[in-house]
Formats: C-alpha cells, sequence, structure tokens
C-alpha cells in the first residue's frame, strides 16, 4: 500500500520565480489498484507520479510503501528501493539497445540477482503474456513501437515488483496498439495482482483504468 | 551479473564501430611507431656499447694501477701474459686478449695526428670481439709492417689501403723513435679508437718499444659474471680492476639519456592513447546519457554502470593494444634483421661511431611496459565520462524525453 500525507513539492526557477508543482496531497493506493493520475499538461501528474517511484524528492509531507516512509531515504537506497519494489514504464521505452528482448525482459530480475533458471523460466512466463514470445532473441530495434513498449511492459512486471508506475505509456503508440497494450496491462494486473499506476490524459488509459485520480494545479481536485 | 555487464560492455564499445576502430587504428599506429623508435634508440645504443665492449675494453679491463693516469712504458703490467693464462683457465671468463698500446704521433707527407699504436694478436681479438667484422676496407692482415687503422683517423690523415703512415713515440729507452707502417685495412670499431687507433701486431711493437713480451698495457676481459670484477681486485690488488661503465662514462650517459628520449615518446603516446579513448568514452557517454539515466530509474546502481564504461575503455585501449602490439612486433623485428638505413647520414653517424644501418633491440619489456601504460590511459581517461554519469540525475533524463 502507497500512503501520501501532505505532500508539497515547489520547483524554483531562478530567485524568486518558484513554482507549487504539488499541493498538500493526500492518497492512498491500495495493493491490486489499476488506477490513473490524470489532469492536463502541467497539472504535477508526472511529479507525483515520480515522488511516488523514489525518483524524485519532496519539500514536505511524507510517503510510505508499505508503512516504511521513503521520502527521508538516501539517494543510494532511493535506487535499491526502485529496483527491488517498483517497475517503470515510460513514454519512450528506454530498453538497452545491445540486448536483445530476452535479456532486456531479465534485465532487472538480473541486477536483482535472480537465477539464470528462474529469470529464464519468468521471461518465458510475461513475453507469452504480453505476446512477444515469438520476438524473444530480436534487438529491440527490430520491433514496432507497440512491440517495444510490451517489452518495456514485460521488463517492469517480470521481476514482480510491488507497484508498476507508467507515464504515459500509450503517449508514443497508435490506437490499435494502445488499446493492446491496455488490455495487456489489465490482464496483468488481474492474473499476476500488480498494483499499477498511470498518469496519463489518454483517453484509452481513461477508459481502461478502476480509478482516476485528477490533479489540477498541483492539487487533487477529484478521486 | 558480471557476464550481462562484460556484454554491455564488448557490445557498447563496438557500437559505434567506425568511430571505435578510429581509436584503435590511431593507438595501434602510434603504438606501432614508439615501439620501432624505442626499439632504435635501445638498438643504437647497445650497438655502441656492444663495439666498445668487443673493440676495447670487454667487460672488464685490467690496467697497471698508474697507466690510466699516467700512459707511459713504466706503468705497464709486467707479469701479463701469466695473468692471461691464468684468466684463461677461469669458467667464468670467456675471452681473454691482451694489448701493448703506446701513443705517439702519426704523419703523412701532408697531414699528421696525435694518435695510439695498439698492438694485437689479431686470432686473439676475432675471438675476443670478431673483429674481422669492424673491417670496412681492405683485408684483415698485419704482418710486420702492416696496420690497420680507425676509419675517423684515416680520414683526418687523408690515408686508404696502401698508404703510408709514419708514426712516432717514445721507447722504453727514453729515445724518440719512428717506424714505418703500411695500411693494410680501415676499420669501424669504437667512437675513441676510430678516432685514435692504429692497430699493429704486438710482438712487432714489442720490439720497436724495446720491451718484454710478457707485459702489457691493457688485459680486456669477456664475462658475464657480475662478481668476477670484485673477485679480480682481491686477487690482483696491484692492478685497477674496471668495468665497462667505469671505462665509459660517456656511452653510460648516452644510454640515460636514450632512456629519457624513449620516456618522453613513449609520455606523448601515452597522452595521445589516453586523449585518444577519452574522447570515445566521452562521446559515447553522452550518446548514451538517457540509457544511463534510465537505467539509474530502474535500480541500476552506479557501481554497475562504473564497471561497464571502465570496461568498454579497456576493451577499446587493449584492442588498440593488441593491434598495436602486432605492428609493432612485426615492424622491430623487420627493422631488427634489415635495418633502418641512415647511409645519407653517414659522416654524422660515424663521427659518434655508430653505423650507417642502425638495428632495433626486441625486448619483452616494451610490451609489457606499453600493455601497463594503456591501461592506465584506459582507466584514467573514464574518469571525466564516469563524473558526467554520478552525477546524472534520472528526473532530468525522463523529463528530456517528453
Amino acid at each position: 500500500m502507497i500512503q501520501l500525507t501532505d505532500v508539497q513539492k515547489y520547483f524554483y526557477r531562478g530567485e524568486s520565480r518558484e513554482v507549487h508543482a504539488l499541493k498538500n496531497i493526500n492518497l492512498t493506493i491500495e495493493k491490486g489498484e489499476f488506477s490513473l493520475l490524470n489532469g492536463p499538461s502541467g497539472c504535477g501528474k508526472t511529479t507525483l507520479l515520480n515522488a511516488i517511484g523514489a525518483l524524485d524528492s519532496v519539500d514536505s509531507g511524507k510517503i510510505y510503501l508499505d508503512e516504511k516512509e521513503i521520502t527521508t531515504l538516501s539517494e543510494d537506497e532511493r535506487t535499491l528501493l526502485r529496483l527491488n519494489e517498483m517497475g517503470f514504464v515510460f513514454q519512450s521505452y528506454n530498453l538497452v539497445p545491445v540486448l536483445s528482448v530476452e535479456e532486456n525482459i531479465g534485465f532487472i530480475m538480473k541486477l536483482r540477482g535472480f537465477d539464470d533458471d528462474v529469470i529464464k523460466n519468468r521471461v518465458h512466463e510475461v513475453a507469452e503474456l504480453l505476446e512477444i514470445e515469438n520476438k524473444l532473441q530480436s534487438l529491440p530495434n527490430t520491433l514496432s513501437g507497440g512491440q517495444q513498449q510490451r517489452v518495456a511492459v514485460a521488463r517492469a512486471v517480470a521481476s514482480k515488483p510491488k507497484i508498476i508506475l507508467a507515464d504515459e505509456p500509450t503517449a508514443n503508440l497508435d490506437s490499435k496498439n494502445s488499446i493492446a497494450l491496455m488490455n495487456m496491462m489489465r490482464r496483468l494486473n488481474e492474473e499476476e495482482g500488480v498494483t499499477i499506476l498511470f498518469a496519463s490524459h489518454d483517453e484509452y488509459v481513461i477508459e481502461s483504468v478502476r480509478r482516476i485520480i485528477k490533479l489540477n494545479d498541483g492539487g487533487i481536485v477529484e478521486d | 551479473m558480471f557476464r550481462l555487464i562484460l556484454k554491455l560492455a564488448w557490445k557498447n564499445a563496438f557500437l559505434r564501430l567506425s568511430r571505435t576502430l578510429l581509436v584503435v587504428i590511431m593507438i595501434a599506429v602510434s603504438m606501432s611507431m614508439m615501439l620501432s623508435i624505442q626499439g632504435i634508440y635501445d638498438g643504437m645504443t647497445s650497438n655502441l656499447i656492444d663495439k666498445t665492449k668487443r673493440s676495447d675494453c670487454g667487460e672488464i679491463s685490467l690496467y697497471n694501477s698508474h697507466y690510466r693516469l699516467n700512459k707511459n712504458l713504466d706503468n705497464v703490467i709486467k707479469d701479463a701474459k701469466g695473468i692471461e693464462a691464468s684468466l684463461n683457465e677461469r669458467p667464468d671468463v670467456q675471452a681473454v686478449v691482451r694489448r701493448l698500446s703506446v701513443d705517439g704521433l702519426s704523419a703523412t707527407a701532408r697531414k699528421s695526428a696525435f694518435s695510439s699504436v695498439v698492438g694485437i694478436e689479431l686470432d686473439d681479438e676475432i675471438a675476443f670481439g670478431r673483429f674481422d667484422q669492424f673491417l670496412v676496407d681492405g683485408k684483415l692482415e698485419l704482418g710486420k709492417r702492416g696496420a690497420l687503422i680507425g676509419k675517423e683517423l684515416a680520414k683526418t690523415l687523408k690515408v686508404h689501403v696502401g698508404s703510408k703512415v709514419i708514426f712516432s713515440t717514445q721507447d722504453s729507452s727514453g729515445e724518440i723513435n719512428a717506424m714505418a707502417l703500411k695500411i693494410r685495412g680501415i676499420m669501424q670499431t669504437s667512437m675513441v679508437l676510430d678516432r685514435s687507433a692504429l692497430y699493429v701486431d704486438r710482438r712487432h711493437l714489442e720490439r720497436f718499444l724495446g720491451v718484454s713480451d710478457t707485459v702489457a698495457t691493457q688485459i680486456a676481459i669477456r664475462t658475464e659474471s657480475s662478481t668476477l670484477q670484485a673477485t679480480l681486485q682481491k686477487a690482483y690488488p696491484q692492478l685497477s680492476v674496471m668495468d665497462f661503465l667505469e671505462l665509459n662514462p660517456m656511452l653510460k650517459q648516452m644510454q640515460d639519456m636514450m632512456h629519457i628520449f624513449n620516456s618522453i615518446t613513449f609520455f606523448i603516446v601515452i597522452l595521445v592513447v589516453f586523449i585518444g579513448i577519452l574522447g570515445v568514452m566521452y562521446v559515447s557517454v553522452l550518446d548514451r546519457i538517457r540509457e544511463f539515466g534510465i537505467m539509474r530509474a530502474v535500480g541500476m546502481e552506479y557501481k554497475y554502470i562504473r564497471r561497464e564504461v571502465l570496461l568498454e575503455a579497456l576493451f577499446v585501449g587493449v584492442v588498440g593494444y593488441v593491434v598495436g602490439a602486432i605492428l609493432g612486433l612485426l615492424s622491430l623485428l623487420y627493422l631488427h634483421h634489415y635495418g633502418l638505413n641512415l647511409s645519407q647520414f653517414s659522416e654524422g653517424l660515424a663521427s659518434f661511431g655508430l653505423d650507417t644501418v642502425l638495428y632495433a633491440d626486441i625486448s619483452p619489456i616494451y610490451f609489457i611496459n606499453t600493455f601497463l601504460a594503456i591501461l592506465s590511459a584506459s582507466l584514467l581517461s573514464v574518469l571525466l565520462p564516469l563524473r558526467k554519469i554520478k552525477h546524472l540525475n534520472p528526473i532530468e533524463v525522463i523529463k528530456a524525453e517528453t
């Protein structure tokens, strides 16, 4: 479970200009949720997603992951937290170009020290679920955008993180691939029980999720 | 995990093949040139040292303890023949020669020059230092009035094979005496002897000077033993037992100077390698800054990224080294067997006692030193790119992509 209490975040632009990016955010994301941070551009959804993902710090307030406060962790501790507890899917697929699809999917498991056999089995399992099992030996640059994003999702989900944070995962996909990706992520959520939190204003994402948290000017306006 | 890092490093090192190949070629060419220059420098020095040892003092020379300060016939080694015989029986002595040398004036009808006549036994000299190989013109024979002359001295006196030279000096009774010598051959030996020596038959010189056939001014020894000098000094306390370096401080200085030249060349090449790898690695890291940012974002610890970048630089450096070592070895082998022909500079080279064809030395230490230096240059060259990655904020990278 993720819990945010009175989270505030400012961006400083020059000495006097500051932007209040997150205003008194109080939010709870339960285990197994399939939720969305939604709102217009610049409303703070990516900032909030990054703060939850321990990618960015906050100026005040507290964020807990399974009752462990993550806002006070050091940079190294946050890196390990991201590795062990979280999975990320970005707008650009950000796969390692010199590694095969199989190696890309198993990359985080490898970093976490899983045995090769365990990695292989899990990679095949996830690849089958995301319908990319016939692309395992390919290099990322030989795949279509939709296939690359599925590999990125597979990489995020393979190590069974507590939560997957997906920032605009459909932004670079056409409608067919967007629907397919959201269907697959929903299946992952239902079959694997993974908590997934999106930040997006894409209608396909809005239609797929079970909970929508609306933000505006850095604050939650509707949940 | 290491296997994955290794794979990432290898593939990324050659991801931009033309760029990496350019650096590999740069390392290889500069390294092979450096090895060749090093080999030639060392070959030049060892050639000079070798010639001096073979034609003059060997590894160790024995003199009357007053001779080197006052080179007259009162300061000869009295029982040189006996000492030579006993030295020949020692297992740590490879060859021995005794020589009788006297300073005087050599003159032709038009020219004269200060010189030394060295009485030698040709067969002994050939066995001692392959004396026959120093002959550059004429025949290797002495006879009663025959003489071999140093190349530079021949130039000074403007003599050639068949010319006559009158040598005047003081004999053992103090009288000034002269002998007529006919030049049979011209020798190119060590720098000092080339400028001053006339070689004659030792027995003929003994009779001319009126000295016994048991005396000598120098006994030269070829040996590989490092303890022989001390042993002989104990056995012959009345004599000066001197090693090669004590007798030739100038050659020692030259050797040191060549080491400095080699070090400077070495430093320049390593600097080139360092800048080359730094350039490739820096551009490579900048090219993949997003990849590194994402790796950090998904939880890859900095230590693994550091290992990958270090290995990448090492791969580039080591591949450059291997190609450079092969090219360098081929170049050294060529220069070792066929030499570098510098006949257009023969005058200048001869004045330093050098041959016109310079042969390279080959030593494993060249390759070991270069390997260690390239290894260090490779590792140092990634410090700046690594600093960039260490201070990388994943958020900035993620923001930049959207």
